[in-house]
């Protein structure tokens, strides 16, 4: 036997006929010639040959596989049984393709995000590396590098093949056309060596480049090369004016370069002083390839010593001890994917129960259909089909079904992932890595053939085993079907209730994030505009801070305007985030580390910009920033946990590490959440205005209009026509996006909570309508008999919510075992909230209410002579 | 029937030449003098099943009132297997002879 007869075996039946033809014609000619009668002659030759047909039949068996032909048939037969059901098709593809395509959606984004490798060459050894400190007992991972330990680890780490730090920021590009700032990472040598992705065009950084007194570089991203010179080649040794300092461009990076989560437009050298490196100011990101055969843990072990050496040699030995600071190396893909992995784990959970709730209605739907069919199956037993045979045509016809439901399913992904990627939710990681690749498509399969097996098993283990085909003439209502088919509402109202308290814990948790006050008020009516003052455009600081008061002169006096300040990092921009040890006087003891407090540098009138409330005390003067007055704000919890009232903070003393003098303590802001609404607020001091870079605040109505942002443009550039504007923005859209994880994990999980409930009540109200549909006869004769149809009714609404009331203890049960998986996503509210437990079981009382009721007044108000008589 | 003996028939057929189907029915039909009565149509299965095995080949030719037809010739593995076959029967044939005739036996 072998596949190509069996594909030429229509054409080798026609052979065989033309063969058995030629027979007949050539023996009738024989016979005629001895003197027959042609018709006579035709018969006797025929007679002669035998059953030609049967012939034909055995040497096509010779030619087929027998049970790929009947899967063949059964395929076709099921495609034919789709087309002639449209009702029952519909209904089962449009639940296949909702579950399927949901699951294989969340699935292509997991898969993008989690499973597939980061796009650097062997990027199993890449690793962060990073701090572990320890400040009052709380333990933070991810603190980063110091210059110092930059320097002795590129030295003297063994366990790294190679090694680099980097930290973003942003560049201004001055020289053609108006100012641009832009996304830019700052990176020593060894980063690009590191990730191991070549230069489309040009070099890497060499080591000449990031020693200080060199001529500066600069590497630009493919898309502003595009941008800007127009992917011009000749580009390489052109020199651009980057900080107002002249770079030679060296070289272009590929598209889609992304350095771990950022996309920068260009890469500029790190440059470290050969000397004098201070153990402070954790602020370099490292990133390292491991040598091959090395694990994290030795290599932690290897770096640990060399920071100990280096501690000794540089004295910073103190600074190691007190933060009990240890290496931290952690794979790259951590760093890149960051904690997404719980909400896509959580969402793929949800989405599979889901699954799970399609295959239910199906095999409910495929059960109905079956019992339907129960005589045509009696009959083909009595004719000799056996019991694998229909057993095999079931399950073929599940197949086809959920193979179709499948490819529909796929199509609703696709489109859903393009809707998800235009959406371009700013808490998704590797976002536009997201695409369905073979995994995907595979993983759409195995849910398509796995659901077809669920719910095909259903119908054959009903009725496609033997002893189970009889016949239906007469027979009233199958128990066992019923059985069958109330077990499966069961299993649906408990999925449906697993999943209705998720997205309830999520809803508790959204609302509880938006009754958080922030700490400040009306963020849509807060503009933001990041600036920053170079050095080369301005040398002296005392220059730069009265450019900035100008600015902000300029800016209070635009038609709108209620107040406007200026702040080193408004309160959710995590990437101006700053700490600062602190000593209090009389509460720090000597010669201590002080605890880290978050620190700000704000402006006057900051706090009324923001619609923060002063506590006690004042706001800055622009004396106190004129004439460098020691004093300082703190936030309300800082003045709690040390002086107990706000009020008592006042007059009190507190300083930034040993070496700086004592600053008074003026006024007492409240609470800001600053790392999002979902943290706790940190304790945090507020200094006076300075630095070079500032978030501009300006609170007006009118924020966020293009009219609005016109005008804050004009008058900066009334004060100097040179500073670009960066991050021009609403607070509102800052403080979103730090609601947006949840805004997205409840959106999803509500549509799956919904797709959950609405399947359940169908799956109620299907069995309910059934089983009054069977047993019609039975009603009728009971109200002919004087049953009250109210008490028939209620016989019928007390079985839907019997098994509702099973459904929803035993969704309890697995909604009590699985809450743990989604307390990592909670706020505000604990996994086992009775309120939401309480409210779930509520909704799906009344929906299996509702889903009982309608079934059983129709079957209530059956009118008995009518039935009766057309049975 | 005996079984097998049908595809040894065959294959002494076409020792002759190449037949069609019709031709090798009678021409066993005769060869046995009407001893074996076959319904011919059983022959184009194990004519079929012996040129899926290689021993015969087929191709179309035109027979002698001028009709296309399916002609039939011995393959060299065709030629193998009836020597090989031939021998084997004979072989069955004198064991069956010696039970049959045990006494012929004791005086040879």
């Amino acid at each position: 036997m072998n596949w190509r007869r069996f594909f030429r075996r229509g054409e080798t039946d026609r052979e065989q006929r033309e063969e058995l033809d030629f027979y007949v014609d050539v023996t009738a000619e024989e016979y005629i010639e001895r003197g027959m009668e042609p018709d006579e002659a035709r018969a006797a030759a025929r007679r002669k040959l035998g059953n030609a047909i049967q012939i034909r039949e055995e040497v096509y068996r010779m030619n087929t596989f027998t049970f790929l032909e009947g899967l063949l048939r059964d395929a076709r037969h099921a495609a034919r049984m789709i087309r002639t059901k449209p009702g029952f098709s519909a209904a089962v593809l449009l639940s296949l393709a909702l579950g399927i395509g949901a699951n294989t959606a969340i699935f292509s984004v997991l898969n993008a995000v989690l499973i597939r490798p980061l796009p650097y060459p062997g990027s199993e050894a890449l690793v962060g590396v990073y701090n572990k400190i320890v400040i009052q007992g709380q333990i933070f991972e991810d603190a980063a590098l110091s210059p110092g330990m930059y320097a002795a680890s590129k030295e003297s780490a063994r366990a790294f093949e190679s090694f680099g730090v980097w930290s973003p920021g942003a560049a201004t590009v001055t020289g053609s056309g108006d100012p641009e700032q832009l996304v830019a990472v700052t990176a020593t040598q060894g980063v690009l060596p590191t990730l191991g992705v070549p230069a489309y065009i040009g070099r890497w950084f060499s080591n000449e480049d990031d020693s200080p007194g060199s001529p500066e570089t600069v590497i630009l991203s493919y898309g502003y090369w595009q941008r800007k010179f127009g992917g011009d080649r000749g580009v390489l040794g052109r020199t651009m004016v980057i900080d107002f300092v002249p770079h030679q461009v060296v070289g272009v990076m590929p598209r889609n370069f992304r350095l771990v989560d950022v996309a920068p437009d260009m890469l500029l050298p790190q440059r470290f002083p050969k000397i004098g490196l201070g153990p402070e100011e954790f602020s370099y990101n490292g990133i390292a390839r491991l040598k091959p055969g090395v694990a994290i843990a030795p290599a932690d072990q290897d770096l640990a010593r060399v920071w100990k050496i280096w501690a000794e040699m540089e004295g910073g030995g103190e600074t190691l001890q007190a933060f009990h600071i240890t290496p931290n190396l952690r794979p790259l893909k951590k760093d890149v994917v960051g904690d997404v992995g719980s909400v896509l784990g959580v969402l793929m959970g949800a989405l599979g129960l889901v699954l799970l709730l399609v295959c239910a209605n199906v095999a409910n739907l495929v059960l109905v259909r079956a019992q339907s069919r129960q005589q045509e199956f009696a009959i083909r037993a009595a004719l000799g089909a056996g019991w694998g045979r229909i057993a095999r045509e079931l399950l073929v016809e599940s197949l086809t079904l959920g193979v179709a439901g499948g490819a529909l399913g796929v199509a609703l992904a696709y489109a859903g992932l393009r809707v998800l990627i235009a959406q371009g939710p700013t808490s998704l990681p590797r976002l536009d890595e997201i695409s369905m690749d073979g995994t995907a498509l595979g993983f759409a399969l195995v849910c398509s053939v796995g659901t077809s097996l669920l719910f095909g098993l259903a119908a054959v283990l009903r009725f496609g085993i033997p002893g189970r085909i009889q016949s239906a003439r007469g027979a009233t209502q199958g128990v066992k079907q019923l059985r069958a088919q109330n077990g499966l509402v069961v299993v649906q109202v408990a999925l449906a209730f697993v999943l209705l308290v998720a997205s309830g814990l999520m809803m508790r948790s959204s609302f509880a994030l938006r009754a958080v006050r922030p700490g400040f008020t009306h963020p849509e009516w807060i503009q933001t505009v990041r600036l920053r003052i170079p050095e080369a455009l301005t040398a002296d600081t005392e220059q730069v801070i009265r450019t900035q008061s100008e600015i902000l002169r300029s800016l209070s006096s635009i038609p709108g305007v209620t107040a406007a300040g200026f702040a080193s990092g408004l309160p959710m921009e995590l990437e101006y985030h700053n700490g600062f040890p602190i000593d209090v006087e009389g509460r720090t003891a000597v010669g201590k580390v002080s605890p880290n407090r978050a620190a700000k540098r704000i402006s006057p009138g900051l706090l009324a910009a923001q619609g923060t409330r002063l506590v006690a005390g004042r706001d800055f003067t622009w004396e106190d920033v004129r004439d460098h007055h020691g004093v300082v704000l703190v936030s309300e919890n800082m003045a709690r946990e040390n002086w107990g009232e706000p009020r008592n903070a006042l007059q009190k003393r507190i300083r930034q590490g040993k070496d700086s003098p004592w600053l008074e303590v003026v006024g007492v802001a409240e609470d800001v959440h600053a790392y999002g609404v979902n943290q706790p607020a940190p304790a945090t001091v507020y200094f006076r205005a300075g630095g070079r870079s500032a978030t501009f605040a300006i609170r007006s109505e009118r924020a966020g209009t293009e009219a609005f942002v016109r005008d804050v443009a004009n008058a900066i550039h009334a004060v100097n026509p040179n500073l670009p504007l960066a991050k021009v923005r609403t607070l509102n859209d800052v403080y979103r996006g730090s609601l947006a994880r949840t805004s997205f994990t409840l959106v999803l999980l509500g549509i799956a909570g919904g797709m959950a409930l609405t399947l359940a009540i169908v799956g109620v109200y299907g069995v309910l309508a059934y089983a009054a549909a069977q047993r019609r006869r039975e009603v009728s004769i009971r109200v002919a008999l004087g049953a009250e149809p109210n008490a028939l009714k209620w016989w019928f609404v007390r079985k839907g919510l019997l098994l509702n009331s099973i459904g929803a203890a035993g969704g309890l049960v697995l909604a009590v075992g699985l809450s743990r998986w989604v307390a990592s996503l909670l706020f505000g509210v604990t996994p086992l909230d009775p309120l939401t437990y309480v409210a779930s079981g509520a909704v799906i009382f009344a929906a299996a209410m509702a889903a009982s009721y309608i079934p059983a007044r129709r079957a209530a108000s059956v009118d008995p002579m009518e039935t009766l008589r057309s049975e | 029937m005996v079984q097998g003996t049908l595809d040894m028939l065959v294959l002494k057929t076409l020792v002759l030449g190449p037949a069609h189907g019709q031709t090798i029915a009678h021409a066993i039909e005769q060869g046995s003098e009407d001893v074996l009565q076959v319904e011919h149509g059983s022959l184009y299965p194990a004519l079929f099943r012996l040129r899926n095995r290689g021993w015969i080949a087929a191709f179309w030719g035109t027979s002698e009132n001028n009709r296309k037809a399916r002609y039939y010739r011995l393959t060299p593995e065709g030629k193998r297997q009836l020597a090989a076959q031939t021998s084997r029967w004979e072989e069955v044939v004198r064991a069956i002879g010696r039970i049959l005739n045990p006494v012929t036996e004791k005086r040879g």
